[in-house]
């Protein structure tokens, strides 16, 4: 399949998934027990008021149509109000989401060498003690649970040794060193979370290469090692572990949702639980839309990568 | 002449779960500047391992214990990594074994070669990079494919790379790892003919490995012949093929199957080499005709004889002494009567991929791969489908077997019409046609024990089985009982294809298609199977289709062959006939290339690539690679049948003509200087 074929192709399922999706979620909230207007107006409101609101909320209207009129709305970027604030959506969510952009990215980048430095040395040293030690720490982690391994770090580094802050709150007056020194713990915790898994993959693919005809033909060329290492094996070794990085995004979504908590960080994450906790439909609706779409489209570009990455996959057959 | 690299009483050995196992031992040989050598024997010999040492390479779990490979004084075995990273594909460079995994996948061609000169620095003066590459790969006869990934490139061209690559630096010596074993004959030879011709061009020494003596025959200026990793043999090629010295270079040479329409009396190898079974002297031993005991108990070293040759024997007097391989003319029992028909395929036409939705919309049809083929078979006849690689022969055998439904025509079996796929056919149907596929060690289920791999498929065809029937068709291929608790991993790659042969017997199919299913073998191994499936054919009656590219082995098993080029059938004819007077210019091409025993100065008449690419389906497939093209013709009209004798060819040349007139002796020549001039330009 030729590039734009391929690449039209994936984009019209990504568009496919997210509108079931935003049906599904729609599905959801609909079964879900009790009434908006009542929970806005609380238990005493007169059944006048409650009706008049419903019908401002179009409440009154069948669930098809109002599933319409949602949708499109949300496609032309009207997210709605938030229930518990009143606010616009748009406008609760702008900043929180730049926040968990900013803790994403930097986790992200520690991630990356986090997976790959570990996953190379193992792959270049396998069966030796560095291999193993490697290995049994990344199970070691691979076992605890994220809230777990925060809360360890936070004790590590905010207690026992108090070289950062416990607490992840920043606020748009901060500083950016403010906002790094605060973003350390979480990152950390997030990357650490998502390396283990992609460490023992790219261990296991890179060994694979390794052994592969062309690692041996490129080392018998007289290639240096960092070449061979660098050139030939490792743009290969990397595929499987592109499609757990973008499996890893997904947990990142989860991921961050329990290390905002535990980190009070100001971000998308604690944002969903407010919603949740409140049963702001709006919100939470908005919310789970935003992280299955950053979902989808991580997996996008994983694929895009992968074909970018193995020119086989690109001419057809 | 000048030595260049000289190995002294090499032992290596490798280490397992079960301790350590000599591969290599006391392997003592030189080369001279500009020589080449081949070194042969059957897998598992340790021919690779010592091939690897000269690049000063062996994998992680070897231990060389003893010896030295001198290169220019140096000794490889001692050199550290950087020193090594110098010399390797500098002085001297690898030609792998399978090109299709050694070139990097992700990487353009070009871009691997360029890394080659680039490590080195050997970018000749004036001369730009992409000059250098392209000259490079002029060199090996191919247009510039700088920006081809390798997947692009058939295995030939691919090949092509890796000697581009190789050569890239001028090394001294070349180390060429089996690098023809995966290609087809006519790519094979025309591989051979450019090493030969870059060696007199460059003059650099090679070292050959490879498990097929008859290619030594064509490059080899000694070779060196290797069992369970000692050289029992050292002698020129041509000494050596005419008058083998060692038990084991004589059984290899029979082995070989050979085009001249006879068979050997001498006898080919038995038994296999097995490390387990090896006595204290003599390690051929168990499997040698001359043995007696005293070779049981002395161990033989390679002692100088007559005539600038070496030989580990010490009966090798009697064994070289005249009993000529007499050719005895091949008597075959003649078809009394036409046995009833079993198989017909009719207009078969086959296509990989569906047309998609769009495709239908805009009234695209997908290219065929294979077009209008008719095909019969009888009831215990052996039918081989040969060409090369692409041409179809799988695909046919996979349409045939169900797993490709038909873009058209018909094919059935028994006069009944078999449905085009295997989900509709019925067990009965499924039950008469058995496959056996190319490569045993992939169609055989590791975790399963061999008894278990043969029970579930009379299971499967609710097939009754007495006490005896595993045991029975274990006999039919040669095998033993021992055999049923072992797993396949525990089998050499011939028994493996045997159990993989006595899976498709045991349900008793009418019909085997067997899908180059020698390919992988050793040649004396390959000879052994050959013997099996002849004596199944008379035993019971089974038909076969015979898919191959090997002209000489099919000649020792079929009754008609079927030649395919690129998807349609050039010529159907009874085997006999075939290679007295091929007829078709294809099947002349094919039994050229078959290599024989003599050097023979073969002279490819194909360009590297095929210059004209007739529109599949309008032509003839052959036009602008056919010797005996006539004008536009071929390209543009479709050629027609004519009967002959014993089947069918398809060509604009009528039967009688194409049968008077050989190809005269200019035409060779010309053919010839064009060829050179492709390496040249």
């Amino acid at each position: 399949m030729s590039i734009p074929r391929l690449l039209a192709s994936r984009v019209l399922f990504s568009a496919l998934t997210l509108f079931l999706v935003s049906i599904l979620i729609f599905l959801i909230l609909e079964a879900l027990p009790g009434d908006v207007a009542t929970r806005i107006l609380g238990r005493d409101a007169t059944a006048k008021a409650l009706a008049v609101l419903r019908g401002q909320l179009h409440l009154d209207q069948p669930a098809l149509v109002r599933y319409l009129h949602w949708l499109g709305d949300f496609l032309r970027g009207d997210l709605g109000v938030s229930i518990a604030t009143g606010r616009s959506i748009a406008d609760v969510l702008g900043p929180r989401i730049v926040n968990t952009l900013l803790l994403s990215l930097f986790a992200f980048t520690i991630y990356l060498v986090l997976a790959l430095v570990p996953a190379i040395i193992q792959a270049v040293n396998r069966g030796k003690a560095v291999d193993n030690v490697i290995s049994v720490i990344t199970l070691l982690l691979l076992s605890l649970p994220d809230f777990l391994l925060a809360t360890i770090l936070l004790f590590l580094f905010a207690v026992a040794v108090p070289i950062l802050p416990a607490l992840a709150t920043i606020s748009e007056a901060s500083t950016w060193q403010e906002m790094l020194r605060a973003m350390v713990l979480p990152a950390v915790t997030l990357a650490i979370m998502m390396a283990v898994y992609a460490i023992r993959v790219l261990r296991d693919s890179l060994i694979e290469v390794l052994r592969s005809d062309y690692v041996r033909l490129a080392e018998l060329k007289g290639l240096r090692p960092r070449a061979v290492l660098f050139r030939h094996a490792l743009p290969n070794a990397i595929v499987p572990a592109l499609n757990v990085t973008a499996l890893n995004l997904g947990f990142l979504i989860g991921g961050v949702v329990i290390v905002e908590r535990v980190f009070s960080y100001p971000g998308f994450g604690t944002l969903l639980i407010d919603a949740l906790q409140l049963r702001d439909i709006p919100l939470i609706k908005a919310t789970v839309m935003i992280s299955a779409a950053v979902y989808v489209g991580a997996n996008l570009v994983a694929d895009i990568l992968a074909v970018l990455l193995q020119p086989r996959l690109r001419t057809s057959r | 002449m000048q030595k260049l690299i000289e190995v002294r009483n090499l032992n290596i050995a490798y280490g397992g779960a079960a301790g350590w196992t000599n591969v290599v031992q006391g392997v003592s040989f030189e080369i001279a500047r500009g020589e080449a050598f081949g070194l042969v024997g059957e897998s598992g010999c340790g021919k690779s391992t010592v091939a690897y040492r000269m690049l000063g390479y062996g994998t992680i779990n070897s231990f060389v214990q003893t010896g030295e490979v001198l290169f220019d004084g140096t000794d490889l075995l001692k050199l550290d990594a950087t020193s090594l990273t110098r010399l390797r594909g500098n002085r001297i460079a690898l030609v792998p074994q399978n090109p299709t995994t050694s070139l990097s996948p992700g990487m353009r061609v070009g871009s691997q070669v360029r890394e080659m000169i680039a490590t080195h620095k050997a970018l000749p003066d004036g001369m730009t990079m992409g000059q250098r590459i392209v000259e490079l790969f002029a060199l090996v006869g191919l247009p510039d494919v700088s920006h081809r990934y390798p997947h692009e490139l058939s295995g030939g061209q691919q090949q092509r790379v890796t000697i581009a690559m190789a050569v890239a630096c001028n090394p001294d010596l070349l180390v060429l790892d089996e690098p023809t074993t995966g290609l087809d004959a006519t790519t094979q030879r025309q591989i051979i003919q450019l090493l030969s011709d870059l060696r007199t061009r460059i003059g650099m020494a090679m070292l050959y490995v490879t498990h097929d003596l008859a290619l030594l025959a064509q490059i080899a200026d000694r070779v060196g012949v290797m069992y369970a990793g000692q050289l029992v043999e050292v002698a020129s090629g041509d000494t050596l093929l005419s008058a083998p010295a060692h038990p084991y270079s004589r059984g290899l040479i029979a082995s070989i199957p050979t085009m001249d329409g006879a068979k050997r009396q001498a006898r080919g190898l038995r038994g296999v080499l097995r490390r387990d079974q090896m006595s204290t002297g003599c390690k051929f031993e168990p499997r040698c005709d001359f043995a007696t005991t005293a070779c049981r108990t002395t161990p033989q070293v390679l002692e100088p004889i007559a005539g600038a040759r070496s030989v580990a024997c010490i009966r090798w007097q009697e064994v070289a002494a005249p009993q000529p391989l007499t050719l005895v003319a091949r008597t075959d029992g003649e078809v009394s009567a036409k046995p009833e028909r079993l198989l017909s395929v009719a207009d078969l036409t086959l296509s990989y991929r569906k047309p998609s939705l769009v495709d239908k919309l805009l009234g695209r049809t997908n290219p065929s791969v294979v077009r209008d083929i008719d095909l019969e078979l009888c009831a215990g006849e052996v039918v081989a489908l040969v060409g090369e690689s692409g041409s179809g022969k799988s695909t046919i055998a996979r349409a045939i077997s169900g797993r490709l439904p038909p873009r058209a025509g018909l094919i059935s079996l028994e006069g009944g019409l078999l449905p085009p796929t295997v989900k509709d056919r019925s067990v009965e149907q499924l039950r008469q046609i058995q496959y056996i596929f190319q490569n045993p060690d992939a169609s055989l289920n590791p975790r399963r024990r061999i008894r278990s791999i043969l029970t579930r498929p009379l299971n499967h065809f609710g097939l009754e089985a007495g006490e005896n029937t595993l045991e029975a068709v274990l006999e039919n291929v040669g095998l033993h009982a021992g055999y049923l608790d072992r797993f396949p991993e525990q089998l050499s790659g011939g028994e493996r294809q045997r159990i993989a042969i006595a899976r498709a017997l045991l349900v008793n199919p009418k019909l085997l298609i067997c899908d180059e299913i020698l390919s992988a073998l050793d040649v004396s191994v390959q000879a052994r199977i050959v013997e099996l499936l002849r004596s199944l054919k008379e035993k019971h009656a089974v038909a076969m289709l015979f898919i191959s590219h090997d002209l000489a082995v099919v000649q020792q098993l079929a009754d008609r062959v079927a030649v395919l080029y690129r998807g349609e059938l050039m010529q159907m004819s009874d085997t006999a006939s075939l290679l007295s007077a091929p007829l078709h210019p294809y099947t002349e091409i094919l039994l050229e290339a078959a290599p024989g025993l003599k050097k023979d100065g073969y002279v490819s008449r194909l360009p590297a690539m095929p210059a004209s690419k007739a529109a599949p389906g309008v032509g003839c497939p052959l036009a602008g690679r056919c010797p005996r093209q006539v004008g536009s013709l071929c390209a543009d009209v479709r050629p027609p049948l004519h009967a002959t004798g014993g089947g069918f060819i398809r060509c604009h040349i009528p039967a009688d003509e194409l049968a008077s007139r050989t190809v005269s002796p200019e035409h060779k020549r010309s053919a010839g200087t064009d060829g050179i001039r492709v390496l040249n330009s």
